[in-house]
């Protein structure tokens, strides 16, 4: 069957190691956080697209014209009546959930992006407690985790990834897809330059340009204002950017969210480690990582979204959580792997 | 002049220009005619302290607040304005109750802080226009107003004045039954 060079006796060898390892670790849940992932960003899209609905829904009961509502109308405010009627008694109730990702309430809880708070805090060169406060349940997040917004909630991340694997069709039906490297450090500049350009204007300038936000924005202008405005056209300049210029390129190298995540998740609290001892160098880690970072060097850096596919793609179960501030330098070829097994001389 | 030169001076300039007319001048002189929500502060702190999410349009229940998109400059993009004669504010603070920023202040819904906290600029009768003042009795306005005799009282044959304490919510001319309208509210940055 493994009639190379090497030897069938020795690769065999491996397999087996490989499926003794999968036994021993079939049992690591932390695989099924992906789907825990995606689950996440489709509820929260899910949301940004029946609350302008709620909001419709509202505003004609607030009317009290049932018989006057068109048709379309009619049908909106039934169906949006016979989801939440059995929930609450009336259309105010609703209220509890609205805003989008960049500023939202969620149950009475205010919630607002730590990009809004810097941007509004150097655009108006005043501090606002009630407001700041509202992003410090994700400045926390941010601090334990680096970028999970950015993997979890992001619900322009779910249409990347979703552009991304266009790009994986597209590539095989043979058009050209660039995966082009920028240095990522652009990101910063954007962050520095779109801070000092809200001091210069006086108004926050990020709104404009950060995809969460403009996504939340744009599905209520198409939904209760009857069209997008001006951020979808830059919304899809950026899938284009993705497409042809680097993969997920607005995410590793624009988007200046991204950037103030990566400065406050610099020294997080819990990120993913590779496992040395079960690593088998297959590097099917770096391959899926869409922001193109090395967790088979180790090097995992500011820039991870913990968006976990390396380690639901993992066959070994090589990757884990763990705790510590800083990244392990790099530990060497996984000890499964071919060149481990040759530097050390093993011949068997 | 090289085509270089050339290409760097269509950039540069292109760039000044929009920096000049998109950004500071066009939110001070707008070419169009627009209210802030309710309570809003002045144009200058309203734009530096609104965050752009769209709140206060998702708890409009009068589906009033509509949001610019390039028309008035890159400083208003995404801002809540609102077109009287198309929908009228009618004065239910909710876009206050949920700013997160305080752009648009908390306002109680009460008559006396309504009128002492809101100024959204000032309703203005043309006289030429009116029907109550060309000898037809309307006294649309007046009947159309929240805060009557307050900010709007009627004279001879429903003619409509204007009083101090108008807030400028766009009711009246909304209401008006002339094409164009008679009343209109004069936002308060056009002074």
């Amino acid at each position: 069957m493994y009639t190379n060079t090497t030897g069938h006796t020795s690769y065999t060898k491996i397999q087996w190691v490989i499926m003794e390892t999968k036994d021993l670790h079939a049992t690591s849940k932390l695989r099924h956080l992906n789907k825990l992932r995606w689950l996440s960003l489709s509820i929260v899209f899910i949301m940004l697209v029946l609350l302008p609905f709620i909001h419709l829904y509202q505003t004609y009961e607030a009317a009290h014209a049932y018989d006057l509502l068109t048709p379309t109308e009619k049908l909106i405010s039934d169906t949006v009546e016979g989801l939440t009627s059995p929930f609450v008694n009336e259309p105010e109730e609703l209220s509890v959930v609205k805003g989008n990702t960049w500023s939202g309430t969620l149950f009475g809880l205010k919630l607002s992006d730590p990009l809004a708070v810097v941007g509004q805090v150097m655009a108006s060169l005043s501090l606002y407690w009630p407001f700041i406060i509202t992003a410090f349940i994700p400045v926390i997040a941010t601090l334990l985790f680096g970028r999970i917004y950015c993997g979890w909630i992001c619900p322009a991340t779910l249409i990347y990834e979703l552009n991304d694997s266009l790009a994986a069709w597209l590539r095989k039906a043979g058009l050209p897809v660039s995966r082009r490297k920028l240095d990522r450090r652009i990101k910063y500049v954007v962050l520095a330059v779109g801070i000092v350009l809200s001091m210069y204007f006086g108004a926050i300038m990020f709104g404009s340009i950060y995809p969460p936000a403009i996504v939340g924005r744009e599905i209520y202008y198409a939904i209760a204002l009857g069209g997008f405005g001006a951020g979808a056209v830059f919304f899809l300049l950026t899938l284009l950017f993705d497409l042809m210029v680097s993969r997920r390129g607005f995410c590793r190298y624009v988007c200046p969210g991204g950037a103030l995540y990566s400065i406050l998740g610099r020294y997080r609290i819990f990120r993913i480690k590779r496992n040395v001892e079960t690593c088998n160098d297959c590097a099917k880690c770096n391959v899926v990582c869409q922001f193109g970072l090395d967790p088979l060097q180790d090097n995992f850096g500011m820039e991870c979204n913990n968006c976990t596919a390396c380690i639901a793609v993992c066959p070994t179960d090589a990757l884990t959580f763990t705790v510590n501030t800083k990244d392990v330098p790099f530990q060497g070829p996984g000890h499964l792997g071919h060149k481990y097994r040759k530097d050390k001389g093993d011949k068997t | 002049m090289k085509r270089r030169n050339f290409l760097q001076y269509l950039a540069s300039s292109g760039f000044l220009a929009m920096l000049n007319s998109g950004g500071l001048q066009a939110a001070y002189s707008p070419s169009i005619r627009y209210l802030r929500p309710p309570g809003s502060h002045d144009e200058k702190k309203f734009l530096s302290k609104c965050i752009r999410c769209g709140k206060c349009g998702e708890n409009c229940p009068n589906r009033c607040i509509k949001f610019f998109s390039i028309e008035n400059g890159i400083s208003s993009l995404d801002t809540p304005y609102i077109t009287p004669r198309e929908q009228a504010c009618i004065l239910c603070m909710k876009c206050g109750d949920v700013c997160p920023t305080g752009a648009i202040p908390k306002i109680e819904y009460k008559a006396e802080p309504i009128m002492k906290e809101v100024k959204m600029g000032v309703a203005r009768v043309d006289r030429n226009l009116c029907l109550s003042f060309q000898g037809k009795t309307c006294g649309v306005c007046y009947r159309a107003c929240p805060l009557q005799d307050l900010a709007i009282r009627t004279g001879m044959l429903e003619q409509p004045h204007v009083l101090d304490k108008c807030v400028g919510c766009g009711l009246c001319e909304r209401s008006c039954i002339q094409i164009p309208q008679a009343i209109r509210v004069i936002p308060k940055y056009n002074g």
